[in-house]
């Protein structure tokens, strides 16, 4: 088992390397030079010259060959993807454009946002998406699992910016019952220590402010929450409905056992392998569609900052911020891999 | 023995089953579902309207402006105020929604249906070939060819470094030379000695002509690709390599990928394609090479193979026919995220650049406006994306449930 845990984080590692090799190589697709965009177009020559030294970009883009044949080892390895890759190790993201800030820096900040609003939408999908898919697996043909698969197939086809943009359109601007956006109201006082806005208010005893925050997440993470939903409403009814044809639950129902006890103890648990990866992979759904959220809802997470940077070509906050979104997918599979190690004891790992 | 005819038994309608092919046979069980008929109407009618639209209603979105007509609310009648007649209402610019909509889903369809096709095809071949070389023995040709490929491939970092091109054709040579003699001295330490050493030769001796640090480096480099020539590398290998890269790709979430891609190839109707076509190649591939990998386990592969049929034969004449159906699903659904994702790139100003309609571009320039009221800037592009993306969605379940009826549950 250890071994087994032990061979996933091993395998892991090329596809590490290969994300940074993928993000690197987009850096040096874009046209123009940094130091220029740094310092603007009509910047002297030598100005430029000391900033491109500064950040390395006077090395060559991978190994230095003419090193080489000079017969300095060291310089052969001194390149800006190898320099980018110790930088990474040492979470140096590099230092944004305008703000002149540590990428690193702002990212801790904003990700907590993001993180947040994620999580509660898991939540949402799941506490909703799954009791649908149970319901109508157990009640198939019903009126309900008429109800549940014509709602999840809308739910797949809904742009969620959109719908984003209907929800404000009604709650916000209409009704005026919720927020249009942001993450908290001004003038809330809250004392920010972990940037999660719940557990930072409930820490700090500040009630209004924690009530002020979730009327801030409903609209947004609904939003973020209706692909997940209707998938893993989909994925439990089907899932469901293959384990309710085999032989073991006709004998569940023919012992004369509760229905409730079949469906839950019997079905959902072997049922529940494809549903718990359908959920992991969600994750990164629900990270990506932060972007499109966060952009409507004017949510300081990290979506929005990639956004904001790809339009002022901020590009070491968009390749940063791509970095960690990134990384967090391959963690986040990575534990759906090892916790079927603990699901389903009939796999074997050797 | 004289022949019994139905007639002479005494049977008058004997069950004899009017011939349909297995296509026949899908189409009308495809026809037969409500869901499918739904979406079939859904798709034809968003395909037929940006066609026609396209071909014989002159639209020309750089001339299209009226500021006095600026965010009008629908109307049926035409008014004193309003003297034209908007179904959708206009925009910003006091554009005719409805105008823009119909034209839009001739921009969004034609992303929606490059981008697939471009993952189709990358995906599709490269998931074919993997899956098919990953259960069926290469020929000894084919593992020339491969471990050529893959000698070509790891050559070119010694060739690089000792700015000498010749060495790419050399390491390519050891490697086919390694294919073609795959059983010299099988497993035995033999066979690293002379390919490592070959290796070397090739990497450290050219490169001696260059100066002694890159002659060291690039031997190393050529000692451990002879190493890995010499592994008898077969179809596995080829499969590994590929998925290994597909599995970067799925790395990224989504189409966050798809947002990178484009804010670095800047904006565009034709790059937005390009981004949604690359990030669905994985998807392409590993569908595909399940089928394969399920489909050459079968009978009929092992009887084309019995009585001698070609490696390319078996791929077009048994593999490729009993693998269109899940592609023909896959691509349906295919369709219906890039029209979402394409929808997406263009909402955030990634995608078609203004004033070209198009459903996601349109939405994203008139958000800002909802909140004085104008909401049917913002509806109807809205609607039309979610009901075309729900009609390919649920012509895609439809065809499923009648091309693999197995699958059906």
């Amino acid at each position: 088992m250890t071994k087994y845990i032990f061979r996933r984080f091993v395998a892991v590692i090329p596809t590490i390397i290969g994300i940074t090799f993928v993000i690197f190589m987009f850096q040096r697709l874009i046209p123009g030079d940094p130091a220029v965009a740094m310092l603007g177009e009509h910047a002297a020559k030598e100005n430029v010259e000391r900033i491109r030294e500064q950040l390395g970009l006077n090395r060559p883009a991978f190994l230095d060959r003419e090193a080489l044949k000079q017969g300095d080892i060291a310089g052969f390895f001194d390149s800006q993807y190898i320099n980018y890759l110790g930088r990474l190790l040492r979470v140096d993201l590099g230092t944004s454009i305008h703000r002149r800030i540590p990428v690193a820096e702002t990212l801790a900040i904003r990700f907590p946002a993001t993180v947040e609003l994620a999580v509660v939408a898991m939540v949402i999908a799941i506490v909703v998406g799954l009791p649908a898919g149970i319901a109508s697996a157990a009640r198939r043909n019903s009126l309900l699992d008429g109800t549940t698969m014509v709602g999840s197939l809308i739910g797949v086809s809904m742009p969620i910016f959109w719908l984003g943009l209907m929800e404000i359109m009604i709650f916000a601007v209409f009704l005026k019952w919720l927020p249009a956006g942001g993450r908290l109201s001004v003038g809330m006082g809250l004392e920010l220590k972990t940037n999660f806005v719940l557990i930072d208010s409930l820490i700090t005893g500040n009630i209004p402010a924690f009530l002020d925050a979730v009327q801030h997440l409903i609209l947004p993470s609904i939003a973020l929450a209706t692909i997940p939903m209707a998938i893993i409403a989909r994925m439990t009814r089907s899932s469901m409905l293959d384990v309710l044809q085999e032989d073991y639950i006709r004998t569940a129902h023919a012992k004369g056992l509760m229905e409730r006890f079949v469906l839950f103890r019997h079905a959902l648990k072997n049922a529940f392998l494809p549903i718990i990866t359908i959920i992991g992979l969600q994750a990164g759904t629900l990270l990506a569609g932060a972007v499109l959220t966060e952009t409507i809802f004017a949510w300081p997470g990290i979506g929005r900052w990639i956004y904001d940077s790809i339009l002022a070509r901020d590009y070491p906050i968009v390749q940063g911020g791509t970095l960690l979104i990134a990384l967090m997918f391959v963690f986040i599979n990575l534990l759906i891999d090892i916790s079927y190690a603990y699901l389903d004891p009939r796999i074997h790992y050797d | 023995m004289t022949e019994i005819t139905p007639e002479e038994l005494g049977i008058a309608d004997f069950a004899v089953r009017e011939h349909r092919s297995l296509w026949g046979d899908a189409w009308q069980r495809l026809i037969s579902s409500k869901t499918a008929r739904i979406g079939m109407a859904i798709v034809a009618l968003f395909v037929l309207t940006a066609v026609l639209a396209h071909f014989f209603w002159d639209y020309n979105p750089k001339t299209d402006l009226n500021y006095s007509l600026k965010l009008k609310p629908p109307n049926l009648i035409p008014t004193e105020e309003v003297p034209s007649i908007h179904p959708f209402g206009t925009d910003k610019l006091g554009r005719d929604i409805f105008t823009r909509v119909i034209h839009g889903g001739w921009n969004s369809l034609r992303v929606g249906l490059v981008a697939v096709s471009i993952s189709l095809i990358i995906g599709g071949i490269l998931g074919l070939l993997s899956g098919f070389y990953e259960s069926i023995a290469v020929t000894p040709l084919e593992r020339a060819f491969l471990l050529g490929l893959i000698g070509l491939m790891l050559g070119f970092l010694p060739a690089w470094i000792a700015a000498q091109p010749v060495q790419i054709f050399l390491f390519a040579a050891l490697g086919a030379f390694g294919g073609i003699f795959d059983k010299l001295l099988a497993g035995r330490p033999g066979r690293y000695l002379i390919f490592g050493g070959l290796g070397l030769l090739i990497g450290g001796g050219l490169a001696l002509l260059v100066a002694p640090y890159v002659a060291l480096v690039c031997g190393i480099l050529g000692l451990m690709i002879g190493f890995i020539l010499a592994l008898q590398l077969g179809g596995r290998a080829f499969s590994t390599i590929v998925m290994r890269g597909m599995d970067i790709i799925l790395a990224f979430p989504g189409y966050l990928l798809a947002i990178a891609i484009v804010a670095f190839l800047g904006p565009g109707l034709e790059k937005g394609m390009i981004a949604i076509g690359i990030v669905g190649i994985p998807i392409y591939a590993r569908i595909v090479r399940s089928s394969v990998l399920s489909v050459t386990q079968k009978e009929y592969i092992l009887a084309a193979q019995s009585i001698g049929e070609s490696h390319g034969r078996i791929i077009f004449r048994n593999v490729f026919p009993n693998i269109l159906s899940p592609i023909i699903v896959q691509s349906t659904m295919g369709l219906a995220g890039a029209i979402l994702s394409a929808a997406a790139l263009g909402f955030l100003g990634l995608g078609a650049i203004p004033p070209t309609p198009e459903w996601g571009a349109m939405l994203g320039d008139s958000y800002r406006f909802l909140t004085s009221g104008a909401w049917w800037a913002v509806f109807f592009p809205g609607i039309a994306i979610m009901l075309s993306v729900l009609g390919f969605n649920l012509l895609g379940d439809g065809l499923r449930d009648a091309l693999d009826p197995k699958m059906r549950t």
